[in-house]
């Protein structure tokens, strides 16, 4: 094999055509491997230097949107549009690459995080998998959106919540990694939700109370009675026709779903019991008013990043009850609103008693929480929250002047 | 022949625990399309797929079942790593439910 190797190297391709084309299928045989190989070089040439490339500016989360034009083979799509390339013709194409783009702007901007790893990873799609596939997901390295079947579903490169919602599964897996089955399980998926929910509320410069919470409100197709994929405002209410049923998700821990960790189970509910911590976050963010990025979107973020594998429900609560006051100081609005939005789903923090937690977040409803609507100690509190959103105009306008 | 299909997980994970399979029976369908069917499913379980591949997040796994003979089969392979024959069975059962 040596021998023939050294061969490879100094045929001249117009020779190597003529053995192509030789009567001798031996010939022709070696001639074709010799091809094939020196192509294959020449391609692993071609993706080393454009490693060294990269290595040499960081990658800053870079899109590249590929098309499988509805094959379910992902080396076989085709690229569609890249990071400084045209706009592409095709609409769901552009779509995943603006969404790609948002999330990756949200969390510079939110979290100063660079991409999902913190280190510039990245970012590709691959838009039309498969034939009226119904689903979008994150294959453990990228995105993959399908069209939708056009009856039940509509393309799931419309919703920057969904894209956000697999994006961070990259982001999870990269912090705490948590487990994708059960309690673990059902955290992950809504760590998915609150910060997909969050881009959008980003780009759309919503307040909590102007947010729909809805996760994938734009992916059925308009004959289909269903608000959404799911509530965090209301689990269990996103929808409740005769073709899906009931929205299964609980809102609270006596409700919670007991499944099999199968495949058929939604590996113990992941989907279904995320319903109570997205709750939870919702609470969080109508008590603390303003943007939910902010306050309980950092909360939230450093939880996440002190979690690991197997975080159940009550340590991520008590995670997210210490980190408050670590960020916002003991008894601090943001961290009542955390204790009294646990309780709410039925998970007490850990060292406080139920009747106390109760009793202090009652006290901070009378001096103004989200509750109150009268009285000095609101007005400031509400002064306070329009002087938060003046700051992160002013940060904006500075953002934008630095482009 | 009967062959029934069932989709698991995805973003619709919840809705699809309340959905029944799809069931498509091949005494109804003419000789050359059930014919059609028998090679698609012979090819599919010949080629291997992935169950769930682990860091795959929000995919789909779709289990077909089919039931000839007093024989029963079953396939189960995940979006996220599905062979090409399962994704030509899976597509042509979806496309002659849409028919009936």
């Amino acid at each position: 094999m040596t021998r023939t190797s050294h061969l490879h190297c100094i045929i001249p391709p117009h020779l190597l055509e003529k053995l192509l084309s030789s009567d001798d299928s031996e010939v022709r045989q070696v001639a074709l491997n010799t091809m094939l190989t020196t192509a294959r070089l020449r391609g692993e040439r071609g993706i080393r230097a454009s490693f060294a490339g990269a290595a040499a500016t960081p990658g800053n989360g870079r899109r590249t949107v590929f098309d499988c034009q509805n094959g379910t083979f992902l080396p076989s799509a085709v690229l569609a549009r890249s990071e400084d390339g045209p706009e592409s013709p095709d609409d769901s194409v552009n779509r995943a690459f603006g969404g790609l783009g948002t999330t990756r702007d949200f969390y510079k901007a939110v979290f100063n995080r660079n991409s999902i790893d913190g280190q510039g990873m990245r970012l590709d799609a691959f838009a039309h998998f498969g034939e009226r596939f119904n689903n979008a997901f994150w294959d453990g390295q990228q995105m993959v959106f399908g069209d939708g079947d056009g009856r039940m579903f509509s393309d799931f490169t419309g919703s920057v919540d969904v894209i956000g919602h697999e994006l961070t599964h990259g982001v999870t897996e990269l912090t705490a990694g948590l487990k994708y089955h059960n309690q673990s399980g059902a955290l992950n998926e809504s760590m998915s939700d609150v910060f997909g929910s969050l881009v959008k509320q980003w780009s759309l410069k919503q307040s909590a109370d102007e947010a729909d919470w809805l996760i994938g409100p734009d992916i059925f197709t308009p004959g289909i009675d269903a608000d959404a994929l799911r509530s965090m405002k209301a689990p269990g209410h996103a929808y409740d026709n005769a073709l899906f049923g009931r929205d299964p998700q609980p809102d609270h821990m006596e409700d919670f779903v007991r499944l099999p960790d199968t495949e058929k189970g939604d590996l113990g509910g992941v989907h279904v019991n995320s319903g109570i911590p997205n709750k939870a976050f919702f609470l969080t963010a109508s008590r603390i008013g303003g943007f939910a990025w902010e306050a309980p979107g950092l909360i939230w973020f450093e939880s996440l990043k002190a979690s690991n594998t197997e975080t159940q429900f009550q340590e991520f609560a008590n995670t997210t009850y210490r980190k408050a006051a670590e960020l916002f100081g003991d008894d601090s609005t943001e961290q009542l609103a955390v204790l009294a939005a646990w309780q709410d789903v039925g998970i007490q923090i850990s060292g406080i008693l139920a009747g106390v937690a109760r009793v202090r977040s009652l006290a901070a409803d009378r001096n103004g929480g989200a509750g109150g609507d009268k009285g000095m100690a609101t007005v400031s509190r509400q002064l306070g929250a329009l002087a938060a959103q003046v700051t992160g105009l002013a940060r904006d306008v500075t953002a934008l002047k630095g482009k | 022949m009967r062959v029934t299909w069932e989709a698991q997980g995805g973003q619709a994970a919840a809705i699809r625990l309340g959905l029944p399979p799809k069931v498509l029976n091949t005494d109804a369908l003419p000789e050359s399309t059930a014919g059609e069917l028998d090679r698609l499913v012979a090819a599919a379980a010949r080629e291997a797929g992935q169950e769930r591949p682990s860091r795959a997040r929000d995919a789909m796994s779709y289990t077909i079942t089919v039931e000839d003979g007093g024989r029963s089969t079953a396939l189960t392979q995940s979006e996220a790593a599905m062979s090409p024959a399962f994704a030509a069975l899976l597509g042509w059962l979806e496309k002659h439910i849409a028919e009936q």
